[in-house]
C-alpha cells in the first residue's frame, strides 16, 4: 500500500513571467500535484542542487488545474532564493514537493451566507482558487484587496468580472485610499454586506490579520486565515514552524501540517512569526 | 551486495538511518517518503513529562546549514510508549528510541518505561541536545556525568544501548570512553553545533531562544573528523551523522570508521534521501567489487 499523498516531482516550467517589479508567477507542470490539491495549500520548491542555499522555498498555489496537470505559483522576490527563482526561464524542470499543508476545500467551508475574502500583498494567490471554487458554487463573493500602490496589486483579472472586488492602496493610487482593513471595516459598519454572517478567510501579513480578527469579533463574523511561518521541512516532521494555540491550550500548532488555514480563535496572532 | 551492519547488538538491514528529531513520529513522513529505505529510525528525543518547546522563531537558514532551536517538543514518554511506538512499529523498521532527561533518576525511570515497550530495538540516550536549559548538554560535556547517565540507563535498560554525544567539547573521544565504561553498546555522533543568527534590521537574534544547534552540509567536515578519531579510540561500533545529503557523504563517514550512518536534515529537504543514498551505496560497493559494508567501515585509517 502506497500512503504516499506528497510527492517530490520534477516538474517543468511551462511559463514563467515578472507580472511587475518584484513580482513574478510561473506555471508548471506536475499533474500529481495538480490532481490533488486544494485550494491553500502549499509545495516547497527546491533552490537547485547546491547546498546553499539549503533550504527549499515554501509558496502557496495559486492556480490549480488537474486537468491540465498544471499548478502556478506568485511570488514576490525578497530575498536570495527568491531572486534566484525569478532567473529561471521557461523549460527548464525544478523539484516540486507538494502539496503540503492542510488547505481549504469550498467543502469544508460555510457558504450559506456567503464569503468574504480579504487579501493583502501577494496573499491574493492563494485566496485565487478559493475563489474560483467559491464562484463555481454560486456563493455570493467579495474580495477585499489590497497593497501598498497600485503597482503592488496583483491583476486580479477573471475575478473581478464575476464578482465584487474591493481595491484598497495605502498611497490611494488606486481604489480606496488607506489600509484594506479600513476598507472592510467601512462596508462592515455601512452595513454593505447585508444581515447575514458571511465567513470570510484571510491571507496576507501578520499586522493585517490581526487587524481582521478584531474586525471580525467586533461584527460576529467567523473568520478563517492562512499564516506563514520560516520553515524547514514544511512536510510536519521537524516542528519548526509552530504557531501559539490560543484559549488558554498550551504548546503550539504547525503551520505546516496543522495549518497553514487556522480558526482565528485557535492561535495567537499576536506572537506567530512570519 | 551485503549491506546489513551490527550497531552494538541491532542488527540492520541497511546501514542507513533516519536522525532523532528529523523524522517525528513517522506520522508525517510516510506521506512524503518510503519508511522501508530506513535500516532503523530514531524518535524525536522524548522526556518523562510531555514539552512545548521553544518560542518561535526555531529555525534560521545559514550558509549550507539549519539553526534549530526545536527545544524538544514531545508528548512525553507515556503518549509515545501508549501510542506513537504501536503505530510505527506496524513499518517492522526497527525503532530506536531517542530520550532525553535532567537527572540520572530521570533517565533510569525513561529507560525503565521503554523497557516495557515491545517495540523499542535500541535506546539513544541524547546527552547532547543544545536547546534545552536543564540537562541536555550537560550529561555529554563531562566524561564523568556522562559515565554516570550511561551507568544509570544501563540498569534499566538491557537492549542495545547508544549514547549520543555533542561534539561541543574539548576532546570527544573522553567522552566516549566514559560512555562505554558507562555500558554504551554503540555511540552516535555527532549532535548539532552551537551557533546562533542575528537579524540587522530588528538589530536582534533570529532564534526565539537566542542560540540553537547548527547542522547540515556546513557542519559535515567537523562530523567526519569526529567519527575518525571516536571510531579510532573506542571498540564500540560508531553511527555517523552530520550533514549527510548523499551517498558521497555517507560513504565518507563509513570509510572515516561509521558502521552506520544517519540523515536529519537532508531529510528535510527531500523525504527520498534514504533510497538515493542506499542505492548509491550499493552501486559504489558493486562497482568495486566491494561484497560486504564492512570491508569499507574505517577504510580510510586501517
Ligand atoms: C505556507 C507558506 C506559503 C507562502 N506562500 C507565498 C506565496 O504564495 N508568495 C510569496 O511571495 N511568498 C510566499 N511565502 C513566503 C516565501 O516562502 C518567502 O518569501 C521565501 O521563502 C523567502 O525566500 P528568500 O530566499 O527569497 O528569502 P530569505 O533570504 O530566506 O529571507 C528574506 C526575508 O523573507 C523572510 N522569510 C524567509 N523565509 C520565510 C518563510 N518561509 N516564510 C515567511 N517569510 C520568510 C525572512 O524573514 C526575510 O525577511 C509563503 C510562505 C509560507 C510559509
Ligand atoms: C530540527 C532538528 C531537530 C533535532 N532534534 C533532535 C532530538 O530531538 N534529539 C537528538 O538527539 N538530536 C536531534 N537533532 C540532531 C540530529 O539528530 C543530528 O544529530 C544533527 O542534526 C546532525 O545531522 P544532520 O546534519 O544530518 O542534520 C535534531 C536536528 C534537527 C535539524
Ligand atoms: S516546517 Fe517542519 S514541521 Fe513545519
Amino acid at each position: 500500500m502506497d500512503l504516499r499523498q506528497i510527492h517530490d516531482v520534477d516538474a517543468r516550467i511551462v511559463r514563467l513571467s515578472n507580472i511587475r517589479g518584484n513580482l513574478y508567477s510561473m506555471c508548471l507542470e506536475a499533474p500529481e500535484i495538480a490532481r490533488t490539491a486544494k485550494p491553500m495549500q502549499f509545495v516547497n520548491i527546491a533552490l537547485g542542487d547546491s547546498t546553499d542555499p539549503l533550504l527549499r522555498r515554501p509558496f502557496s498555489l495559486s492556480g490549480i488545474h488537474p486537468d491540465r496537470g498544471t499548478i502556478g505559483i506568485t511570488w514576490a522576490v525578497v530575498g536570495r532564493g527568491t531572486q534566484i527563482m525569478a532567473g529561471w526561464q521557461a523549460g527548464r524542470s525544478v523539484r516540486v514537493l507538494g502539496p503540503l499543508g492542510n488547505g481549504l476545500g469550498i467543502d469544508r467551508l460555510c457558504i450559506d451566507h456567503g464569503l468574504v475574502l480579504v487579501a493583502g500583498g501577494t496573499g491574493i494567490a492563494p485566496l485565487t482558487p478559493l475563489a474560483s471554487q467559491a464562484l463555481e458554487k454560486e456563493a455570493e463573493l467579495q474580495v477585499f484587496y489590497g497593497a501598498r500602490s497600485a503597482s503592488e496589486l496583483l491583476d486580479t483579472g477573471d475575478l473581478g468580472a464575476a464578482c465584487m472586488v474591493h481595491l484598497a492602496t495605502e498611497d490611494g493610487s488606486v481604489g480606496f485610499g488607506g489600509l484594506v482593513t479600513g476598507l472592510l471595516e467601512a462596508r462592515l459598519s455601512a452595513g454593505a454586506l447585508g444581515n447575514g454572517r458571511p465567513t470570510v478567510v484571510s491571507c496576507g501579513p501578520k499586522p493585517m490579520l490581526n487587524h481582521v480578527k478584531q474586525i471580525c469579533n467586533r461584527h460576529g463574523l467567523p473568520l478563517l486565515v492562512s499564516l506563514e511561518a520560516r520553515m524547514a521541512c514544511g512536510y510536519g516532521v521537524c516542528q519548526g514552524c509552530v504557531v501559539p494555540r490560543a484559549g488558554g491550550k498550551q504548546g503550539y500548532y504547525r503551520v505546516c501540517t496543522d495549518g497553514p488555514v487556522f480558526r482565528a480563535e485557535d492561535i495567537e496572532l499576536g506572537e506567530c512569526t512570519g | 551486495m551485503n549491506l546489513s551492519t551490527h550497531i552494538g547488538g541491532l542488527a540492520l538491514e541497511n546501514p542507513v538511518i533516519a536522525a532523532s528529531g528529523t523524522f517525528g513520529y513517522g506520522e508525517e513522513y510516510i506521506k512524503a517518503g518510503d519508511v522501508s529505505w530506513f535500516g532503523a529510525v530514531s524518535i524525536k528525543g522524548t522526556t518523562i513529562a510531555p514539552r512545548a518547546g521553544n518560542p518561535p522563531p526555531r529555525t534560521c537558514e545559514t550558509p549550507s546549514g539549519l539553526l534549530n532551536s526545536i527545544g524538544l517538543e514531545n508528548p512525553g514518554a507515556r503518549v509515545v510508549i501508549g501510542q506513537k511506538l504501536p503505530w510505527l512499529a506496524r513499518f517492522s523498521v526497527p525503532i530506536i528510541a531517542n530520550i532525553s532527561a535532567v537527572s540520572c533518576e530521570e533517565f533510569s525511570e525513561l529507560a525503565g518505561m521503554f523497557a516495557k515497550s515491545p517495540h523499542v530495538s535500541a535506546l539513544e540516550v541524547n546527552v547532547s541536545c543544545p536547546n534545552v536549559k536543564a540537562g541536555g548538554i550537560a550529561f555529554g560535556t563531562s566524561a564523568d556525568m556522562c559515565y554516570e547517565a550511561t551507568r544509570a540507563v544501563r540498569k534499566a535498560w538491557k537492549g542495545p544501548l547508544i549514547v549520543k554525544l555533542t561534539p561541543n567539547v574539548a576532546d570527544m573521544r573522553a567522552i566516549a570512553k566514559a560512555a562505554v565504561e558507562g555500558g554504551a553498546d554503540a555511540l552516535s555522533l555527532i549532535n548539532t553545533l552551537v551557533g546562533m543568527a542575528i537579524d540587522i534590521h530588528s538589530m536582534r537574534p533570529v532564534l526565539g531562544n537566542i542560540t540553537g544547534g547548527l547542522s547540515g552540509p556546513a557542519i559535515k567536515p567537523v562530523a567526519l573528523r569526529c567519527v575518525w578519531e571516536v571510531s579510532q579510540a573506542v571498540s564500540v561500533p560508531v553511527i555517523g551523522m552530520g550533514g549527510i545529503c548523499s551517498a558521497t557523504d555517507a560513504l565518507e563517514f563509513i570509510m572515516a570508521g561509521a558502521s552506520a550512518v544517519a540523515i536529519g536534515t537532508g531529510l528535510l529537504i527531500d523525504p527520498e534521501l534514504p533510497r538515493k543514498v542506499t542505492q548509491g551505496i550499493k552501486e559504489y560497493c558493486e562497482s568495486r567489487g566491494i561484497e560486504s559494508l564492512q570491508e569499507i567501515v574505517g577504510a580510510a585509517w586501517r
